[in-house]
């Protein structure tokens, strides 16, 4: 079967949303680790 | 147990539950994109749904939590409710980041543009702008009364537009695609992609759920630093 030729598109959406969500969560860790060490 | 002992245990908690929220995200990944079939008009691009869709739903509920905390800061005038109202604030902002990313990225290939100014879309940059501001004004306030006050009044005030949002769809003509899941007549999608999309609501829901964990603890530390270092100690 035919599909429109995107598949790019859709692999820099996964990737951003990984980058995005996983720079906040260590970044957020990283924020309560230093705080729990003061 | 003191008030930073519980904090620091809230926090570990909630970095659990975050990994735990990371590994259903890569299941979610692997079935979004190797078992979830191509839709056969928009082709690959429509998986972009699947990330983008609950992304988003992730992202209304932190700011819909953010103003009824909000709301219940005004009433009560409770510290913790401004805590975390500001932790949720923040999450949802993040993951807005990635709602407004993902957006773009799947309008582009299907309709031909990477952004229109419709009801939807305006109404959701808006929403994020306003969270923007409320972060940037906490962290222009040192006054804690102030600032949860000022902060409180905005985060009520925003409270309004996420129902708007939902109905812009409705109420204007746009680009943006009608609900699926969440509509009067029910789920309008094939079961196999229903359940991916239903999977991937449920991880990023519990995703939302540890980052808060994790802020909150965060800014309840924070908290008790700011007041020992001002000399006033919290009982």
């Amino acid at each position: 079967m035919e599909y429109p030729d995107n598949g790019a598109y859709m692999v820099a959406a996964y990737v951003v949303a990984a980058v995005i969500i996983l720079t906040y969560a260590i970044s957020l860790y990283l924020r309560v680790r230093r705080e729990t060490k003061e | 147990m003191t008030r930073r002992d519980r904090a620091v245990r809230a926090a570990r908690r909630g970095a659990v539950v975050t990994g735990i929220a990371l590994v259903g995200l890569a299941a979610v990944y692997v079935r979004a994109l190797m078992f979830t079939p191509i839709e056969r008009t928009q082709g690959p691009a429509q998986k972009i749904f699947y990330v983008h869709a609950p992304v988003a739903w992730a992202a209304l509920l932190a700011f819909t939590v953010c103003g009824l905390l909000s709301l219940l800061y005004l009433i009560m005038r409770e510290r913790k409710f401004d805590l975390m109202a500001a932790a949720s604030a923040e999450v949802g902002t993040a993951l807005a980041v990635v709602m407004l990313t993902t957006g773009p990225l799947w309008g582009k290939p299907i309709w031909g543009t990477w952004w229109t100014w419709d009801a939807r879309l305006t109404s959701t940059l808006f929403t994020f702008l306003l969270f923007v501001g409320y972060l940037v004004l906490r962290g222009a306030l040192s006054d804690f009364d102030v600032r949860a006050r000022f902060s409180a009044v905005l985060g009520v005030m925003a409270l309004v537009l996420v129902p708007f949002i939902h109905v812009t769809v409705y109420w204007f003509r746009t680009l943006h695609p009608d609900p699926v899941v969440l509509k009067p007549e029910g789920p309008s999608l094939p079961s196999v992609m229903l359940v991916t999309l239903l999977t991937s609501i449920g991880v990023c829901t519990v995703l939302y759920i540890g980052l808060v964990m994790q802020r909150y603890s965060l800014a309840v530390l924070q908290d008790i630093r700011e007041e020992e270092e001002a000399g006033g100690g919290i009982p």
